[in-house]
């Protein structure tokens, strides 16, 4: 990691996060509700993407943490009298970081096929679990959220409103997101990625190699807890679709569409995901056959995603091969 | 207590068509090292095909025959133009190209047919009801059991006692060195998994009279078949059966004896046969 990829990032970062603020300037109403909601779900989409692009575990259940995180906020609102918004987040979080170590416990056991097919399974428990415990979750009817307002001490914001509750959010998950990016810079991000690329090698260099993937798939757990939160904070509402394994795989065809291989793809992918599912839902109700569709595709011929698709375009304009991300798009298409 | 006989047979009958989805998917796995996403779609197609041959001819023994050959020729196609693209990349772009399958095919479904369940009804002495050691039971469910127990044994028959259950075997083993013999390895994988989506075509085509065909039964069945091959151990078809009896009977006692857990049971099992034996009951390790 040399200064110039920082400094290189930075100017990415405060350029997006410049574009953030300015949206509701620009936007009507209906545009902000959508830039809320990708958002949220590009932190899933990191989230899901330091599995999947990081350590090349493929989760089909990530969505067991995202319905956690999003039923545990709705519950802490519910019940305890005057909670702030960020201690429900708070709590969510905490639920969620327990469950994924538990979970990754024992589902870390195994690699590869198997894994994926018990993040399935587990999951599935967590559907049933939600869906049948009434008194508790709503089970069917699912759980009113009230978003409480915020409290700043000199001033209180009113988190009903829509462009409020959008710069809440375009803060306190970008914060996160940045706090992503950080991690995957650190020596446990970089483990991570090494042990994907050889772990006989990182073993015998001395690295608990089990460890370290629980670590991560605690903190994606976490994350995508964190996600599920703001999930159920947005739409003032908790369902089973939030702890269903499509939500899942809504996850993965984000970070699948946007690209593995690098750290922003998710990002693009949450939003093209987004944007698209609602511009097509406009003329079809079909959508989730194109998604499919689109994604096969991108299986098939497009292996690295949109940002993959960038990089190459970038590499062949420049006639070079661009320094960033170069490692892991590769690592990817192995 | 006439019940637990009643509910005995219910899980063998359940039992009987979650072998026959789960061994398929054992098959393809051991043989192929694919684990097969789309099998349940398979499953759901056979279903719904044999609505359609059904509505039209009213024969159900026609569409038992039509509708596995059906799925085989889809099997095909599917791992000779999109599985066999895929192969180069990894293990992690065969399960996402069979994931993303799964999810078309379950799209397309609710498109064609509509997402709401259909009633599939047969008619003849298979809707009627037998006497059996003095209780009154549906035919349709000994006639699944049955079929399960015919395929069960001509498979095994086909794995462990003809050449192409040799070839097939060496092929996983060591697919390089059976090319090298003159054996045309990419045919032989073509067929396995053909002949795995025929077996889950057939299995739904029998479950579609029992179980109502609505777009979600694939994902149903495939979470279960999941467990089963997690429980059985992978790429073992004794552990298949014996986890299959285990699920079905724990299903149907499960529904008797505590309904609203019952769900939840055989997911407590799976996580604790993780715990105690990860490999499953009768894997290698």
């Amino acid at each position: 990691m040399d200064k110039k990829q920082y400094t290189n990032f930075g100017i990415w970062g405060i350029f997006i996060l410049l574009m953030g603020f300015v949206v509701p300037v620009f936007f009507p109403a209906y545009r902000v509700i959508l830039v809320t909601e990708a958002i949220i779900f590009s932190l899933f989409a990191i989230s899901y993407n330091l599995l999947l692009g990081y350590a090349g575990l493929l989760s089909f259940g990530h969505a067991m943490f995202f319905g956690t995180g999003a039923y545990v906020t709705a519950i802490a609102l519910g019940h305890i009298e005057g909670l702030p918004i960020l201690g429900a987040v708070f709590i969510a979080i905490l639920a969620t970081t327990a469950t994924g170590f538990i979970i990754g416990s024992l589902l870390l056991r195994h690699k590869g096929s198997y894994f994926a097919l018990l993040t399935l399974a587990f999951n599935a428990l967590f559907y049933v679990i939600a869906t049948k415990w009434h008194s508790i979750t709503g089970g069917d009817d699912g759980l009113s959220v009230t978003r409480p307002d915020l409290s700043l001490g000199f001033t209180t914001l009113n988190m009903s409103d829509i462009t409020t509750f959008y710069y809440f959010t375009l803060i306190i998950v970008g914060l996160a997101i940045l706090f992503c990016w950080y991690f995957t810079k650190t020596a446990m991000g970089r483990t991570v990625l090494l042990i994907r690329e050889n772990e006989e090698r990182m073993k015998f260099l001395g690295y608990n190699t089990n460890i370290s993937r629980l670590y991560l798939f605690t903190f994606t757990g976490a994350l995508a807890g964190f996600a599920g939160s703001f999930y159920a904070l947005f739409f003032q509402f908790t369902s089973i679709t939030a702890i269903s394994i499509d939500m899942g795989t809504a996850a993965l065809l984000m970070a699948f569409i946007g690209g593995t291989g690098t750290f922003i793809g998710p990002i693009l992918g949450a939003f093209v995901y987004i944007f698209l599912q609602d511009f097509l839902s406009d003329f079809t109700d079909r959508w989730p056959l194109i998604m499919g569709l689109i994604f096969i595709l991108m299986v098939l011929y497009i292996p690295g995603g949109l940002s993959g698709l960038f990089l190459s375009i970038k590499e062949r304009l420049s006639g070079r091969r661009a320094a960033t991300g170069q490692t892991e798009t590769e690592g990817q298409n192995r | 207590m006439s019940d637990i006989p009643v509910f005995f047979l219910h899980g063998l009958a359940y039992a009987g068509l979650l072998f026959l989805v789960s061994s398929g998917l054992t098959l393809v796995f051991g043989m192929m090292n694919v684990l097969n996403f789309a099998h349940a779609a398979f499953y759901m197609l056979g279903a719904y095909f044999s609505y359609t041959v059904l509505r039209i001819t009213g024969n159900f023994w026609l569409s038992i025959i039509i509708c596995p050959i059906l799925l085989f020729l889809i099997g095909a196609l599917v791992e000779r133009f999109l599985l066999r693209r895929v192969h180069a990349f990894g293990h992690l772009h065969e399960l996402l190209l069979t994931f993303g399958l799964a999810y078309i095919i379950t799209e397309s479904v609710k498109w064609i047919w509509g997402n709401y369940p259909l009633a599939v009804s047969i008619g003849g002495f298979l809707s009627g009801q037998v006497d059996l050691f003095g209780l009154t039971y549906p035919i349709y469910r000994l006639f699944i059991l049955l079929c399960a127990v015919i395929v069960g044994l001509i498979m095994c028959f086909v794995i462990y006692k003809t050449k192409v259950g040799v070839i097939v075997r060496a092929a996983v083993n060591d697919s390089e060195m059976v090319n090298a013999l003159g054996i045309n390895v990419s045919s032989v994988f073509m067929n396995v998994f053909a002949a795995g989506a025929a077996l889950s075509g057939f299995a739904g085509v029998i479950a579609g009279p029992l179980l109502t065909t609505y777009p979600n039964m694939a994902n149903e069945i495939l979470i279960d078949a999941f467990v089963v091959i997690v429980v059985g151990g992978f790429g073992s078809l004794g552990g298949a059966l014996l986890a299959s009896l285990i699920i079905g009977e724990l299903q149907s006692f499960g529904v008797l004896l505590i309904p609203k857990l019952s769900m939840a049971l055989i997911y407590m099992l799976m996580a604790a046969v993780l715990v105690i034996k990860p490999s499953g009951l009768f894997g290698e390790e």
